[in-house]
Formats: C-alpha cells, sequence, structure tokens
C-alpha cells in the first residue's frame, strides 16, 4: 500500500514538471528585440466634479471658517485604454501628461499606481487631474501674462470660460507630452500619447 | 513506512527551499520609501513642472544604478499646486508610507514644515535656496545641493563689481548706484535683501530705494521711471522669469541705463526668449549647468530626459530639471552612506550621510558639496553668467569664502 502510494507521488511529481516545463517551452520570454512598445490612447474625458464658477478673495467673512483667496475646484477624469501587444504580460509603472486648456498649460498630471496588462489584451486606466481657481489664476498670473496680453484676454476672462465651459463640454481640453512606463523583465519601454477631447 | 519517511524529507526539502527563494526574492525587491512635493500647477508651475519632471527622471538613474546599496527607491510624487493646507496633508502621507526623506519644492512648504520635520527628524531636501535654512542650529534637517540665495546675492554684486565697474566711464570718479527690484511680500524674494545690502556697503556702493514689483508684472514702467531718479548703475532682480523679462524689458524702452544681476530662479532659457534683446548683458546666477550644457552627468540627464519624457521637446526643458538632479544626487549619497553606517533613520540619514560629504562632486556643473554639524552652507563659490547673443556664458566665478574668509566664518551664516 506504502509503495503504492509512493510510486502515486513519483508519478504525480514528474508529470507536473513535464507540464510546467511544457508550458514555460510555450512562453515566450521577452526581450529587447521583440518587446513592442504598448499602445496608450484617451478613451474619453469626464467631467467628475464641477462646482460652477466663482472666487472669494481672504477680505469675505464665509459663513463658516476662517477666510481665504479662493475659487471653485473642477475635477477632471481622463480614462486611458494601455493596449499590450505583446505576447506576455507587462507592468505599467507610472503614467504623466500635461493638461491644457486652450493654448496654457494648467497641469501635470501623474499615476504611480502599477497596473500589470495581461497579453494582447487592453486594460484601462482612470487619471484624476484637480483644478481650482486660485491656483490657476496664479499660475496663469506668473506665468502666462504676456501670453494673455498676446491673444488680447486677462486671466479672470480666460477662467470663466473654462469653468463654464468645460462642463458643458464646449471647451477643448488638451493631453499633451504624455509619457508611460512599462516594464517586462526587467526591460523598459516608454509609451508617448497626446490627445484632445471631446 | 520507508516510503512515508521518504516523502516527507523531500516534502520538507522542497518547502524549504521555496521559502530560502520566496524570501530571498522578498529581499531583492526591498524599497526605500522617499515623497515629493512639486508644483504642477500653481504659482511656481512654470518652473515647478520641470524641476519635479528632473526628480522623476533622476530617481529612475537612481534605481538603473543600483539603488541605495540594492534597495529601490519608490518615489511618492505628488503636486500640491503651492498650496500649504496642501503640502501639510501631503506631510502626513508621506510619514504614514514611511518615506525615509522628503524632496520638497519652494519657500512656503519648506518653512511652513520646517518646524515639523525638526522635531520628527526627517531629510527635507528642497529647492528652496534660503540661506535662513542653513545654521543646522536652528534648521538642522533642511538641505539643499546648491549655494543659498544670500551667498548667489553677495557673489553677484561681486562679480558686477569687479568686472563692469572697472570699465565704466565714472569708475574712480564717484560710488556705484545700486537698487533692487522684487515683490516685498514674497518671502523667496526677499530672503537675500539684507545678505545682498550688506555686501554692497562692504563694496562701497550707493544705495537707493528698492522697488516692489509683483510677481505677476508684465508691466513696470512706473517702476522703471522710479528707479531713473536714482540713476542706478546696477539693479539685483529678486522675482522670478516673466517679472524679471518685463522689467529688463521696460529697463530697456526707457533707457534706464543700468546693467541688471539676476537671482537664480529668475535667470533661465526663458529670460532671453521672454526680453529678447533687452536681455543682453544681464548677469545672474545658475546654481548649475543649464539644461544641455557639455558638464559630467549632463549626458545622463539628456538621456534619461529623452528616455522618460521623449513627449517634451529638449528646447522646452530648463535648468530646472538639473537642479531636480542634484537634490537627488545628494540624497542618493547620503543615503547610500547612512545605509551603510548603521540604518536610514533621520537623524543617521544626516549625521552619517549628509554631514559627511567633504567636497562631494555631483557634477552637473555644481560646486561641490559639504555639509558639517555647524554650517550647511554647501560652497563658497558661485559661478555667475552674462547672456551674449541669447547664450549663457560664464563671467567669473566668485569665491567668497576665500575672499571673506572672516565673514565667512563668523557673520554670514544663516541669513
Amino acid at each position: 500500500m506504502h509503495k503504492r502510494s509512493f510510486i502515486l507521488t513519483c508519478l504525480s511529481v514528474v508529470v507536473i514538471a513535464a507540464m510546467l516545463s511544457g508550458c514555460a517551452g510555450t512562453m515566450v520570454t521577452p526581450t529587447q528585440q521583440n518587446f513592442k512598445a504598448p499602445v496608450v490612447t484617451l478613451d474619453s474625458m469626464e467631467v467628475a466634479h464641477a462646482f460652477g464658477y466663482w472666487y472669494f478673495s481672504k477680505k469675505v467673512k464665509p459663513t463658516k471658517g476662517k477666510p481665504d483667496n479662493v475659487g471653485a475646484p473642477l475635477d477632471l477624469a481622463f480614462i486611458f485604454n494601455i493596449e499590450n501587444p505583446n505576447e506576455y504580460a507587462v507592468k505599467m509603472e507610472n503614467l504623466k501628461f500635461t493638461v491644457a486648456f486652450e493654448e496654457f498649460d494648467l497641469n501635470t498630471v501623474a499615476s504611480t499606481d502599477t497596473m500589470w496588462i495581461p497579453a494582447g489584451k487592453t486594460n484601462q486606466v482612470r487619471v484624476h487631474a484637480h483644478f481650482d481657481v486660485r491656483q490657476s489664476l496664479l499660475s496663469l498670473l506668473v506665468t502666462g501674462g504676456f501670453q494673455l496680453k498676446a491673444k488680447g484676454t486677462n486671466a479672470w476672462a480666460q477662467l470663466e470660460k473654462w469653468w463654464t465651459g468645460i462642463p458643458e463640454y464646449a471647451v477643448p481640453v488638451h493631453v499633451k507630452a504624455g509619457a508611460a512606463v512599462f516594464k517586462a523583465d526587467g526591460l523598459t519601454q516608454v509609451t508617448t500619447f497626446k490627445a484632445t477631447f471631446p | 513506512m520507508f516510503g512515508k519517511n521518504m516523502c516527507s524529507k523531500i516534502f520538507v526539502v522542497i518547502f524549504t527551499v521555496a521559502l530560502v527563494v520566496g524570501f530571498s526574492s522578498m529581499a531583492g525587491a526591498a524599497k526605500i520609501n522617499v515623497g515629493a512635493l512639486n508644483d504642477m500647477t500653481g504659482a511656481t508651475s512654470d518652473v515647478g513642472k520641470d524641476y519635479a519632471l528632473g526628480i522623476a527622471e533622476a530617481i529612475h538613474y537612481v534605481n538603473d544604478n543600483g539603488g541605495v546599496n540594492g534597495k529601490q527607491i519608490k518615489l511618492y510624487q505628488f503636486d500640491y499646486g503651492y498650496r500649504i493646507p496642501e503640502a501639510l496633508t501631503k506631510y502626513k502621507l508621506f510619514k504614514r508610507l514611511k518615506s525615509v526623506a522628503i524632496l520638497g519644492w519652494g519657500t512656503g512648504d519648506t518653512e511652513a514644515l520646517s518646524p515639523t520635520i525638526t522635531k520628527d527628524k526627517i531629510p527635507y531636501v528642497s529647492a528652496s535656496y534660503s540661506a535662513h535654512l542653513t545654521d543646522p542650529k536652528k534648521t538642522p534637517y533642511n538641505l539643499f545641493f546648491a549655494t543659498d540665495y544670500s551667498t548667489n546675492a553677495r557673489a553677484a554684486i561681486t562679480a558686477w563689481f569687479d568686472k563692469k565697474w572697472p570699465k565704466h566711464k565714472d569708475f574712480g570718479k564717484r560710488k556705484p548706484r545700486f537698487l533692487t527690484s522684487y515683490m516685498f511680500a514674497s518671502p523667496y524674494c526677499s530672503a537675500p535683501i539684507k545678505a545682498i545690502k550688506d555686501q554692497a556697503e562692504i563694496l562701497g556702493f550707493e544705495i537707493g530705494p528698492d522697488q516692489s514689483v509683483s510677481l505677476f508684472a508684465i508691466d513696470t514702467k512706473s517702476q522703471v521711471l522710479a528707479m531713473k531718479d536714482f540713476k542706478p548703475d546696477l539693479v539685483w532682480h529678486g522675482n522670478t522669469t516673466m517679472s524679471v523679462a518685463a522689467t529688463v524689458r521696460d529697463a530697456y524702452a526707457l533707457g534706464l541705463g543700468a546693467d541688471h544681476i539676476v537671482n537664480n530662479w529668475g535667470f533661465d532659457e526663458n529670460l532671453p526668449r521672454l526680453a529678447g534683446k533687452a536681455s543682453e548683458g544681464v548677469m545672474g546666477v545658475a546654481v548649475c549647468a543649464f539644461y544641455g550644457e557639455d558638464v559630467p552627468m549632463m549626458d545622463k540627464v539628456v538621456e534619461y530626459a529623452k528616455k522618460y519624457n521623449p513627449g517634451i521637446p529638449p528646447e522646452k526643458r530648463l535648468i530646472r530639471t538639473v537642479q531636480g538632479w542634484g537634490d537627488v544626487l545628494i540624497l542618493w549619497e547620503a543615503l547610500k552612506r547612512a545605509d551603510k553606517a548603521g540604518g536610514l533613520s533621520g537623524e543617521n540619514i544626516l549625521k552619517t550621510g549628509f554631514e559627511t560629504m567633504k567636497n562631494f562632486d555631483i557634477g552637473l556643473g555644481a560646486a561641490p558639496v559639504n555639509f558639517t554639524a555647524t554650517d550647511h552652507r554647501v560652497a563658497g563659490i558661485v559661478p555667475i553668467y552674462e547672456i551674449k547673443d541669447g547664450k549663457f556664458q560664464i563671467v567669473e566665478k566668485v569665491d567668497l569664502k576665500s575672499r571673506w574668509p572672516k565673514k565667512w566664518a563668523d557673520e554670514w551664516l544663516g541669513w
């Protein structure tokens, strides 16, 4: 009885080992030559949260809390398709891109959440970009003064146009200088992307 | 019975091997958390974004080159929009994540967090180069790779005095006249005012009235007209690039007739682009080489920028990328030294890491780095550049430490 059990155990080990080695034989190993850059495309952009257009200076007494220079937040969610054309799974380590309203770069967003994309499959990743009137105002005033003047407008007019137009999907939002870093077995590929929505 | 024993032995051996292999792979994946606070959306995002890119690219370089004695760095990089409450919130997250150090950004977050990081003993390597952060008696855990604003301001006015004033038609006949132009309410802009006026007195300048210019200014004619009343030979600019460009342009258009020296955050590749021919002859401080210059390590800076951010054209990259690398490289060295010397506690990183650096060369055209237990000024030598044909050319490396050794040692630390 014991002898039979021992033989069965040995046979099982041999069979499992054979199966594993067989699988290994058919698996493609990543190399610099066969590692294709995954493809990143913008699927859509959602106005995740909009609060209208408003701004209070710290001279205004709030109903509760302390006065401050505060403006309406705007939360945009960008949904990207991440397509893995390889015959093996790849890991996305990070993804970053700049968001521009018209010709003004207002945010550079990064996601460092890692994800595995199976061979030949497409995953989706959602990245939020937070804006508010106060910080975008400062960004425009400190960096965009000459650009605004050349355009014949001013920071407040631009902000109102964006904060009322973007929730209506009436102002195009640009994704610029996008780069996503992928790893497979210690090898690295960086994919670039850009898009405009809508 | 024999078979059962044999099976048990085989099982034990396989189990042991599996455990060893499993744990050794975990050991190989050891990582160190580092936090980074950056401004990619707020008032300083024009330079903050490029600095943040440099930080991330430099961390890739560090990890590709062995990390911290084999341990990879996991970078948690967040935008705080130059909003102090958000900086404080993110700091609490970094603590929760057990970050061994933080790569900070500007004067706002650095000064707001300074008492807390001192209490918590967390090294905070920032891009605020205020001299107030160089005295370890007051701010032991605030560190940066660059010469501080006050040292830079002293060096800039000295370089002009050495190189330009002797060629002036009134040289030897009267004192040179000097004034400053900056946003009074900004802690960054006003940080070196006391030092530069002290240096002006040492060199024998006549000092005129300060002019307040907003960081948002694109029209500074009223301030330039006020300057004209004093007939300055030299104006020091303490603002950031856009408003410095506006002032230099208006000074040129209104015939002010003065030379200009600029602090480092107003002196970059965008200044000649924005100010055009008015920027010719403007002198300024650069704490390291400009992006793409032929200096040691710059090949790596450019290589990693191309590799990890290929969507950004090289002509859009700034010296700010190089500054990000500078801070990462000193932190890397400190972490490696501390790790070998007993561990990555904040105190160990400071004492056996940073404060053991003597003339540590990071390349990048930066001064060799020194930290001691009593002095966190990294160097006393400052390169001063001048814009010629739209390019940056070095004018002089001013060695304040050798020229005024007693003042350097006894008087100038911490302000």
